[in-house]
């Protein structure tokens, strides 16, 4: 059987103890490893995009910028394990094709901060993304390559911290926030379903169920409204703005 | 604050249950739908004991639908109680019962393995099956509606079917111990199980069930099933009291002769009604005071603040365990149901 050790360039982090662990059989067939060519790019496409657009929010918010910056750089480094991930199962990520699966969330990110819109930019980053990101990553733990299963739990414990932070900000500014929560809402969570559906069958190969995956999203996601401010009827119908696309 | 971990009948039902809470979405969606959705807070009332302490509780509707198992979504199924007993605890509830299925699925599937919830590390002190007090009421109400039917237990024949279970091996300890029942007739899926219940016992026949419930004075049904079963076809004797504790509670309708007397088995009645809204959704016939015994359980370990998981793992309760809550049931105003 085939192994591959870790990138010995991360020799001195702590997920290079699994280094000398072979890696097990499942995930060395062509089929795992061009479904995980699309999904591990998915995710450093996200890593990516979670950059970005903290770096942008703190453009919008100068009080929290340093804050905004740190929680950018946690994503970098995000970002990089991810990348480990992928060389280490020897996988090239199709980043290409991550670029084309934000691209319409990018596209809204970024006409809500030319407009100034902080609370679109938080609920597209920071509830969705982050939530989107919480589900993947806690769906895929289980399941996930011994190499990956460390570095992702890292990463999810940092994410939850994220989805935290828009959290908060939202929470203190519920009153004028709202109305824009809600149609953030309305025209964002259907394409979070549609990139579902679109990964769907690479989700699968990798052992990781849609059904959970939305379950997983909607219960942080949800959480996060919660704790916002929104009551449970109100989130019930937030939610479910997100099926007319399922 | 005590919680309940409820859910509801079937899909019709939870799209019914939707419309009526104003959750119009939801009850448009089918059960792709419902399997993926997460638990929610659905309900915060207060109950009142009737010492005068009033406690709050949560109900926590888990969207675990039976359909779910019937079609063999276990990982769904899991994935339900998990997140709703994941919820429970994040809202720092100390004691919440696991109403309906999810103690079944609880016990059968394992999850006491399965302790990490995304972030939440599961406290299963936390938790209680209410099987214990549940177990307790049965017994109440063979023990009296015999009484009141005229059916003398010291020359009587009581079937328990699902006697392996939690609830079943409880009923049939306490009917050994606390009654002067002539025979006991035991009945389960699993031989080996019905062998060491006898043994524990020291009596008790193990029967199959078409055989067992013609020689039946009282019936204890504590089987549970997703899709329930159909006895209709089984001569029973006249008069038979049939104790329905199993789930989904159907019995009522396939025995309609005379002589046969169904009792909505593992129910209570609160001397004092309770301000909630959900019970009304469970299609209880008295919603303001009635409800399942578990959920009852859950409560009474509130008021007594007895923080702990009082019924856990199986085949575990005892005769005094049972007398211990059943004295707490009293004195806090519940009663076992006994209408027909």
């Amino acid at each position: 059987m085939p192994t591959v050790a870790a990138d010995p360039k991360v020799a001195d982090s702590k997920a290079a103890k699994s280094k000398a662990t072979a890696i097990e059989p499942q995930f060395t067939t062509a089929a795992y490893k061009d479904a995980y060519s699309r999904i591990n790019a998915i995710v450093i496409e996200g890593e990516q995009e979670a950059y970005d657009n903290y770096l942008a929010i703190g453009e919008l918010l100068p009080e929290s910028k340093e804050e905004l910056v740190k929680l950018a750089k946690m994503e970098k480094r995000h970002m990089k394990g991810f990348q480990r991930c992928g060389a280490n199962l020897s996988v090239t990520p199709d980043m290409e094709f991550a670029k084309a699966y934000f691209a319409q969330l990018h596209g809204n990110f970024q006409t809500a901060y030319k407009e100034g819109k902080v609370v679109t930019c938080f609920l597209i980053q920071s509830l969705i993304i982050e939530a989107f990101a919480i589900a993947a990553y806690n769906i895929y733990i289980p399941v996930a390559d011994s190499f990956a299963r460390k570095i992702t739990e890292g990463v999810v414990k940092d994410e939850y911290k994220h989805l935290n932070f828009g959290e908060v900000w939202l929470g203190e500014n519920f009153a004028t926030a709202k109305a824009e929560l809600e149609e953030a809402n309305k025209a964002n969570l259907p394409l979070i379903w549609k990139m579902l559906n679109q990964v769907e069958e690479d989700a699968a190969a990798l052992e990781m169920e849609k059904e959970a995956l939305i379950e997983d999203f909607m219960t942080s996601y949800g959480e996060a409204l919660a704790n916002i401010g929104f009551k449970t009827g109100e989130i019930m119908r937030m939610s479910s703005h997100g099926l007319a696309a399922a | 604050m005590f919680g309940l971990i409820g859910h509801l009948t079937n899909l019709e039902h939870a799209k019914t249950a939707a419309h009526q809470r104003g959750y119009i979405e939801y009850g448009e969606q089918g059960l792709d739908f419902w399997c993926s959705a997460p638990p929610q807070i659905v309900d915060t009332f207060t109950v009142k004991s009737a010492t005068g302490q009033v406690i709050e509780g949560k109900y926590v509707e888990s969207f675990f639908l039976p359909e779910m198992l019937a079609q063999r979504k276990i990982k769904t199924a899991i994935r339900k109680v998990l997140n709703a007993m994941a919820l429970a605890q994040r809202k720092d509830i100390q004691i919440t019962a696991l109403g309906g299925f999810s103690s079944i699925i609880f016990e059968n599937f394992n999850l006491k393995e399965q302790r990490q919830v995304r972030n939440v590390e599961l406290d299963f002190t936390r938790f209680t099956t209410g099987n214990t007090h549940t177990a307790y009421i049965i017994c109440r109400q063979v023990e009296a509606m015999s009484e009141t039917l005229g059916i003398d237990l010291s020359q009587s024949t009581v079937a328990v079917c699902g006697a392996t279970g939690d609830i079943g091996s409880a009923v049939c300890r306490w009917l050994d111990k606390k009654t002067d029942v002539q025979d006991l007739l035991l009945i389960a899926r699993n031989q080996e199980r019905l062998k060491n219940l006898q043994d524990e016992l020291g009596r008790g026949k193990i029967l199959s069930l078409d055989a067992a419930l013609p020689q039946a004075d009282i019936v204890v049904w504590v089987a549970s099933m997703p899709k329930g079963v159909d006895i209709g076809e089984i001569p029973l004797k006249t008069p038979c009291l049939l104790i329905d504790g199993g789930y989904p509670k159907n019995l009522d309708t396939q025995m309609q002769q005379p002589g046969i007397h169904v009792l909505k088995g593992g129910i209570v009645e609160h001397s004092l009604d309770i301000g909630w809204e959900i019970m009304e959704i469970v299609e209880m016939d008295v919603p303001d005071r009635q409800l399942f015994a578990c959920f009852a359980e859950a409560m009474l370990l509130e008021f007594e603040q007895w923080h702990t998981n009082f019924s856990w793992g199986r085949n575990q309760i005892t005769v005094e365990k049972m007398e211990l809550i059943g004295n707490a049931s009293v004195k806090h105003g519940f009663r076992p149901l006994l209408t027909l």
